[in-house]
């Protein structure tokens, strides 16, 4: 342990270059620690001191950041939060993409807050971390297997099971640089966004196996840090809308969003459920109870959350899932045309386990049976396969040709703008996508404006302020017009900031839905520091910044802040039916950048909202001298 | 579904019914199970407006009460989702838009999509 490190960190950094096979230990400041916190924070502080505008995602100098914060390994709900930060393939540039489990707890009680990989492998290998002790093992083993096979595979040899070891590791699809593969561990987590599984892969590091070490973690104040994790779990139970979240985890998701219509259906061709769908198999209780289930908590959580179930009809029987998210249920059923919630719970998992982002996934197959059907691919083209809506089978075999990059499956793993710039003509208007070319989250944004503005404006691959949470804590109004320009992006840009923080603490951001006052005292509580909440959405903001000047130096800038045709378009059915963000486009963008405090020509954030962030040592880079 | 009438208070002047549909989530704080849907058939006077609907409901309903409202009972909170025909709350009408017979309000959970490892 760091003893000048306050409590609540590790104080070191694994640092492992892949090139050399060096591995050391490097301590971090307390001062960066309070400026940065760790996670998303630390991970953006490195991204930009140690990535250069010509090192692309797949140039061996890339960094990989494995970082967790001052929570993780603590009595708070949820605390085994990793963020992945890298420089991504989907966009080339910034990425913070989150996942829980145990990863979190496991690497703070093997002794480090993060670990940064850089270099490349001549042959594959896995990072082997047991207290403090880290090799670079050979990996030949583990080749061709998914994310599930690969953790049954190293829990086996190395003779770990349950929650002893924390595993996460890149699927077929990062293997072979899917530009969208993803990061997935502890049996059904996640961190997808921005191709971070391609990033991994091109270094040849398969996983990372953290046995759950022994080493303490010490809390400054542990008597308020018991009292403020029971007020946080209190908050959980009772509050409105987070007490859905403790019962059901986002299973509610589905049913809320269509009746506002910004459940994806069909590749946006529309927002009406099919006639003789069954919309009450799809309230959360049925959802839950149409498998056989069991809880599958992360480390430290009483939320009733995460669920694997057991498939019980069709061709899949008998085979244990995980019970997918809300963006499962959507990017793997709606988005394709499926309803069925058997079929989408089985591919969801199937997606997992060959490891790619399940929101791109969505948008790549539902946009190639949108093109079928209209004739714009053609059945040879997609080697005879045959891709109706809804066919869960016939994704499922895309999904192996893309994973192994087999004739078609090779441009498709390119992620659906490349796919279709590729195929060109009409096929082009259909694709969901951003000008920076990072997937939109699982919802319709045409029906919620404020997350397809977050999107693309946002410097990490994926949004980055998300939806409010308690935005009356900061004087924020409780709702807004949807469809109100002005409010949408006065409401994006003021929120900014709160994520970049809750992903910085090492937990999971349905833990972290209390009042923003309430995790600094929890923050506090581990420190000794009086962190207030002002200070941590300068934290956030003071992430942002680092992210979008990180960007700015990769050449991606303002000029790629847009929807694309079919991601903007205009709603034909359903609730938001009409509605036309495009029109509304500059004027929202305009507000925001006037909001956050950056410079709406050029993107950059301002000399003096730098100044205000502590960070007045990126004004010659990006302003001159 | 249920479907449950109002208590009338002034049936004089009661001009026609607004239809509260109370669905899955929320119908917990109406005595409900979670499940399904709640309808209320509210009878109503010529001056209703959607806050004066949502106030016979909520009541009756102190758990709603709770939910729906902040804490001074005045604005709606941020918990529940309010739809007036099908449309979210600022877009044809506001809290004291006048209400119509025939007018239908939702209340739905707040949007909790996304997942965990994101």
């Amino acid at each position: 342990m760091n003893r000048d490190a306050p409590g609540g960190y590790a104080g070191h950094i694994l640092r492992v270059d892949l090139t050399s096979g060096k591995i050391w230990s490097q301590p971090w400041t307390p001062e960066d620690m309070r400026l940065f916190v760790g996670g998303a924070g630390l991970g953006a502080k490195i991204l930009w001191d140690e990535v250069s505008a010509d090192v692309a995602w797949d140039h061996p100098e890339n960094r990989l950041i494995l970082a967790t914060g001052p929570l993780a390994g603590l009595p708070v709900w949820g605390t085994g939060g990793l963020s992945v930060v890298t420089r991504g393939a989907m966009t080339n540039g910034g990425t913070s993409t989150q996942a829980n489990g145990f990863f979190g707890a496991c690497l703070k009680y093997s002794g480090y807050d993060a670990i940064v990989v850089q270099g490349q492998s001549g042959g594959w290998v896995y990072l082997y971390i047991q207290d403090g002790v880290a090799e670079l093992r050979d990996a030949t083993f583990l080749i061709g297997k998914d994310t599930w096979e690969t953790q049954d595979s190293l829990q086996a040899k190395l003779g770990y099971s349950g929650h002893q070891m924390s595993v996460y590791s890149i699927g077929p699809a990062g293997e072979n640089l899917v530009r969208f593969s993803a990061i997935a561990g502890d049996y059904g987590h996640v961190a997808s966004k921005n191709g971070c599984g391609a990033v991994m892969g091109k270094k040849r590091l398969k996983a990372v196996a953290i046995v759950r070490g022994t080493k303490a973690i010490r809390a400054a104040d542990p008597r308020g840090l018991f009292q403020t994790a029971d007020e946080i779990a209190h908050d959980l139970k009772t509050n409105p809308t987070t007490k859905s979240l403790y019962e059901y985890g986002t299973l509610n998701g589905v049913l809320n969003l269509n009746r506002i219509g910004a459940l994806p259906m069909k590749n946006f061709t529309t927002n009406v459920v099919p006639e003789g769908t069954d919309m009450a198999a799809w309230e959360a209780p049925s959802l839950r109870k149409g498998f056989d289930h069991r809880g599958h908590q992360c480390n430290a959580c009483g939320m009733h959350h995460c669920h694997m179930q057991v498939i019980p009809t069709g061709p899949h029987r008998g085979q244990i899932v995980d019970e997918p998210e809300y963006e499962g249920w959507a990017g793997a059923g709606w988005a394709i045309g499926c309803t069925d919630p058997v079929a989408i719970s089985w591919l969801n998992t199937q997606v997992d386990r060959a490891c790619v982002d399940v929101n791109e996934f969505g948008w790549l197959i539902g946009w190639v049976m949108e093109c079928q059907e209209k004739g714009y691919l053609t059945r040879n083209q997609l080697g005879g396969l045959e891709v109706r809506w809804g066919d869960a089978e016939a994704a499922a075999t895309l999904l192996q040709m893309i994973s192994h990059r087999q004739g078609f499956g090779n441009v498709l793993a390119e992620g659906v703008k490349r796919a279709a710039e590729t195929v060109g003509g009409p096929a082009m208007a259909c694709a969901i996508y951003t000008g920076k070319g990072a997937s939109p989250r699982g919802h319709d944004h045409r029906a919620m404006w404020s997350e397809m503005l977050d999107t693309a404006t946002s410097s990490t691959g994926t949004l980055q302020t998300g939806p409010p949470v308690y935005p009356t804590e900061f004087g924020m109004p409780a709702r807004i017009n949807p469809f109100d320009p002005e409010a949408v992006a006065k409401n994006v840009g003021g929120h900014l900031g709160r994520r970049h923080f809750e992903d910085s603490l090492g937990a999971c951001i349905f833990t972290t839905r209390s009042l923003l006052e309430t995790m600094c005292r929890a923050l506090n509580a581990v420190t000794g520091w009086e962190y207030t909440k002002e200070e941590a959405v300068r934290q956030g903001r003071r992430t942002a910044a680092l992210f979008r000047a990180f960007d700015l130096r990769c050449g991606i800038g303002p000029d790629l802040e847009w929807p694309s045709a079919r991601y903007g378009s205009i709603p034909v059915d359903g609730p938001a039916k009409g509605r036309a963000v495009q029109p509304n486009w500059e004027r929202m963008l305009d507000v925001w950048y006037e909001v956050v405090g950056y410079d709406r020509k050029t993107g950059r954030p301002k000399p003096d909202t730098l100044r205000a962030l502590g960070l007045e040592s990126l004004i010659p880079s990006l302003w001159g001298a | 579904m249920s479907t449950r009438d109002s208590a009338i208070r002034n049936p004089q002047s009661a001009i026609g019914h607004v239809t509260v549909e109370v669905v899955a989530w929320v119908t917990r704080f109406v005595g409900g199970d979670g499940t399904r849907r709640t309808l209320f058939q509210e009878h109503v006077a010529a001056d209703a407006t959607v806050r004066s609907v949502l106030g016979q409901v909520s009541d009756r309903h102190s758990a709603l009460r709770e939910a729906l409202w902040d804490a001074a009972g005045r604005e709606l909170s941020e918990h529940i989702e309010v739809l007036v025909n099908d449309a979210v709350l600022g877009l044809t009408h506001t809290l004291d838009s006048p209400v119509r017979d025939g007018d239908r309000i939702t209340l739905i959970g707040q949007y909790t999509g996304g997942s965990c490892g994101k």
